[in-house]
């Protein structure tokens, strides 16, 4: 699966279903701190992902 | 209640609905789908607005408009609910620091969105307001950004705002943004700014300042926009590194993930103190600036002792 960072593609060799939390806390993402879409589409941090999923972790703070 | 799947922790459906969930919230635990995520931020912010009376009829608002995603959500939610109250109307302000590699992207997101929205919108620059830009009057004082441009913002909005004729200022702060103020108050141990409220006292000297998404949380308005294809994918602040804000802000986030509802109860708390504290018992008596006649606690408003710090 691909993992996609604001500035940086990560890609993960998982062939079980992880779910997003675990990755989040792998890469010590706090997940108040980020929003995460699967393939495009806004998902929750429990939600399981595997195989070729394209997980895009965007980060929701900048200052006004 | 939240419909997870206690064989992988997940949900596959929105409590509500049987729709795929977007996000999960904690407080009540819950999945929410596109549609029911929007409905609820919607509904949270008509109903803060009502509670409090932020908006009355004739209003003419001025929504402080960055183009970020806090204010982005502000004018589309505000946009939709507006039309249940008797002839309001919304124009949107944004303040042109002069940030470089910053701002340039976040007016043009601005102009886009009140383009879509076909809302009024007017620009006011700090070079507009006192000769320079943010970055030319930060030279040397870098680590003084946040407060220099706090200052300047506040003067430059509510120009803009008397000039467009607004009777209210809604500005997007979020519940995040509300419970860091607390903590960095009470960390400050400034006990005034602690207490007062947003237009305390401020009826017969400023506009009114409203905050329609202060129970509403910086992730949950992310999502909002994110499944309208409204977030503003924008690079952050160059000064933000500068603020004690983001160290309060890394801190009562983790908190809030350890223990939920941390943030919602710090608010809580200041809002108790509240109750029990005379605001002008502990504040200066608002008096007028001998310089420029704006409203202000000393002798020269915020304003003015800037200008002369800063030779202008």
């Amino acid at each position: 699966m691909k993992i996609i960072l604001s500035y940086s593609t990560i890609n993960i060799m998982q062939e079980d279903p992880v779910s997003i939390t675990s990755i989040l806390d792998k890469l010590t993402i706090n997940p108040s701190d980020v929003i995460v879409s699967r393939n495009g589409k806004l998902v929750p941090e429990d939600t399981l992902i595997s195989g070729d999923d394209e997980i895009r972790i965007i980060r929701i703070a900048h200052g006004g | 209640m939240s419909n997870g799947n206690p064989a992988n922790g997940g949900a596959e459906r929105c409590t509500l609905c049987a729709e795929p969930p977007v996000i999960r919230l904690r407080e009540p635990d819950r999945h929410l789908c596109a549609a029911h995520l929007i409905a609820d931020v919607e509904e949270r912010a008509a109903l803060m607005i009502r509670e409090r009376e932020l908006i009355k009829p004739h209003d003419r608002i001025a929504v402080a408009f960055s183009g970020g995603k806090d204010s982005t959500a502000l004018l589309v939610c505000l946009t939709r609910l507006l039309p249940a109250w008797e002839d309001v109307s919304l124009v949107a302000i944004t303040v042109d620091e002069g940030i470089a590699g910053y701002r340039d992207d976040t007016i043009r997101a601005a102009e886009e969105v009140t383009k879509k929205l076909r809302i009024e919108h007017v620009c006011i620059s700090f070079t507009d307001l006192i000769g320079d830009d943010l970055d030319t009057l930060l030279i040397g004082r870098e680590t003084q950004a946040c407060s220099v441009c706090g200052i300047l913002r506040r003067k430059a909005l509510s120009v803009a705002a008397h000039k467009a004729g607004a009777t209210r200022i809604a500005t997007g702060h979020n519940l995040d943004d509300e419970a860091q103020s607390v903590l960095m108050n009470t960390l400050r141990g400034d006990l005034s700014r602690l207490v007062r409220t947003s237009d305390a006292d401020s009826h017969d000297c400023f506009i009114p300042r409203i905050k329609p998404l202060a129970g509403i949380s910086e992730k949950e308005i992310a999502a909002y926009l994110f499944v309208q294809d409204m977030f503003p994918f924008l690079p952050e602040c160059p000064y933000t590194r500068h603020a004690m804000r983001l160290e309060v802000r890394t801190m009562l986030s983790a908190m809030e993930q350890k223990h939920p509802g941390t943030m919602r109860n710090l608010i809580k708390s200041k809002r108790a103190i509240e109750k029990h504290v005379n605001w002008r018992a502990v504040s200066e008596p608002l008096r007028r600036c001998r310089q420029c006649g704006d409203p202000c606690s000393g002798e020269l408003c915020q304003v003015c002792t800037l200008r002369k710090s800063l030779g202008k």
